[in-house]
């Protein structure tokens, strides 16, 4: 049963205010001397309490840096979180990042072995989906080139036919609408509502109101890492554009 | 014990994944050929020679023991200092699969380090080959083969932790990499890989670099890889001990650092 339950989650780290730090500048800069690059703790997330059960399709709606993508990469796993207790139950699929994580020197079929073993694939499952995966991305006989020659589109094509071909249960989505050339685009659209039909729940990141407003039945609105208001999704998207209107008019 | 276990049960479930990618390493290596092998195996055998030719032509050292000898030493050099080196950007290099899946963070030094012991193995037989040419084919003993099989277990465990070690401490200190390849350099002279063992006999006797020749990490494994080789027997129980004793002691002090470390690391990458 597919179910997401976060109670006072908080996730906070430490970085340098200036630069990475190397033990050059440790040995010179931190023994003999007081610091001139401190750290910085970064509270990402703050009390953040969230249940979603069954059949919710929830937005997440925020300004640029309120938390939204750190919230969804801490219910993929990537984050742990530092305060709190959660439980994300389901066979996750996520959708952000999706230009990232290729062997550059491979080609596409081999990256979409990788790629598919990374997400708990199997050699036999992976056989099966091959072709179906190679089919949608379009990419022809470019899936036999490394990867390193592939543009920009042709990379999230690939990356997104590779992450879609799994039948999640929990589905994470990340500003991934706009994937690819029009003619790809269009599949990608109907491909995600199908997986969204079949996802038990899914929660969405999007400065796209009108899609939101669309897809989901829940909203929850972050600002500054913390939930400021959780509630039907037209309730919420109202509330954050008359926000926004103030903010305008002031 | 428990979180243990299921941190192991973890990367055994990601297999495929991380065996792929050191497949997929090895391929870029040798380019898929022969000769590819060849080609990577020049430097060992390069320098095996050369070292050969300086030293019987300038200490008269018998080349019959002094090859195999010299070549087993230079190959686990290689294998030690590319775990660790390459082990520096393990979870650099990784960055895009750390940040779009969650999987253990101890796959990506166990990448590193198969990919180096398979290189390895490639120096290693040739190695035998070297000492039987030399001494006759029944020189190395069946106990002797046998042997090879506990001190590869060893090996690859104390390069799995050199590399998580190296990989962690570069995450923390960028400029680690470049202070280890000197480090490497100078340990590379401290350990008896270039002396024959009447060398290492009387380097050990002098007060002045005898303990650190003694002290010496890289050692206890260095004897539990040479010995079959060289002597065609099995290595003493004691050299076991010390290889066994210097290995936990290595993957105890990595587990810990990854333990700390495993969550944070994404921070700092």
């Amino acid at each position: 049963m597919a179910r997401i339950e976060l109670n006072s989650i908080g996730l906070t780290f430490r970085v340098r205010r200036h630069f990475r730090m190397g033990l050059k500048e440790f040995l010179l800069g931190q023994m003999f001397r007081r610091s001139r690059n401190p750290m910085l703790d970064v509270h990402a997330l703050s009390g953040v309490n969230l249940r979603v059960e069954r059949g919710d399709r929830v937005g997440v709606i925020g300004h640029n840096g309120a938390g939204k993508s750190t919230l969804l990469k801490l219910l993929a796993g990537v984050y742990q979180p530092t305060h709190g207790t959660m439980a994300v139950e389901g066979k996750v699929s996520s959708l952000f990042d999706l230009a990232l994580g290729f062997e550059t020197d491979a080609s596409g079929w081999e990256n979409i072995a990788y790629r598919s073993y990374l997400q708990g694939e199997t050699p036999r499952t992976v056989k099966a989906k091959r072709d179906a995966i190679a089919e949608f991305t379009g990419l022809g006989d470019f899936l036999n080139t490394p990867v390193r020659y592939y543009s920009a589109g042709m990379l999230v094509r690939l990356a997104f036919s590779i992450a879609t071909a799994i039948d999640p249960e929990i589905l994470l989505v990340d500003e991934v609408l706009s994937v690819g050339d029009l003619a790809f685009q269009e599949k990608a659209r109907q491909r995600m509502h199908d997986m969204m039909d079949r996802a038990h729940l899914m929660v969405m990141v999007s400065h796209d109101l009108e899609a939101l407003a669309k897809i989901c039945n829940r909203a929850i609105w972050m600002d500054h890492g913390r939930m400021i208001q959780e509630g039907p999704i037209e309730q919420i998207v109202a509330a954050y554009r008359a926000s926004a209107m103030t903010v305008k008019a002031a | 014990m428990k979180g243990l276990f299921s941190y192991l049960q973890a990367i055994w479930a990601r297999r495929h994944f991380w065996l792929s990618l050191v497949r997929c390493d090895i391929r870029a290596r040798y380019r898929g050929s022969l000769l590819g092998i060849a080609w990577s195996m020049l430097q060992p055998i390069a320098m095996t020679t050369i070292l050969c030719g300086v030293f019987s032509t300038i200490f008269h050292t018998a080349i019959a023991d002094f090859a195999p000898y010299l070549m087993a030493g230079l190959t686990y050099w290689q294998f030690i200092t590319t775990t660790s080196l390459l082990g520096c950007h393990c979870f650099f290099t990784s960055e895009c699969y750390i940040r779009q899946h969650p999987a253990p963070m101890a796959i990506y030094p166990l990448r590193t380090m198969l990919g180096s012991a398979f290189h390895f193995l490639i120096g290693y037989v040739l190695v035998i080959g070297l000492s039987l040419a030399f001494h006759g084919v029944g020189f190395i003993s069946v106990a002797g083969l046998l042997s090879l099989i506990p001190t590869f277990v060893l090996l690859a465990a104390f390069g799995w932790a050199l590399a998580i070690i190296f990989g962690l401490a570069t995450v923390r200190f960028r400029d680690l990499k470049h202070l280890s390849e000197v480090g490497f350099q100078a340990l590379f002279y401290l350990t008896p890989i270039m002396y024959g063992p009447d060398q290492v006999q009387s380097l050990l006797e002098r007060r002045t670099v005898g303990w650190m020749f003694t002290l010496n990490p890289f050692v206890p494994i260095l004897n539990l890889i040479r010995d079959p080789v060289v002597a065609g027997l099995p290595p003493a129980l004691s050299s076991y001990l010390a290889g066994t004793l210097l290995t936990l002691t290595t993957v105890v002090v990595a587990g810990l650092a990854l333990r700390s470390q495993e969550r944070k690391i994404i921070f700092n990458l």
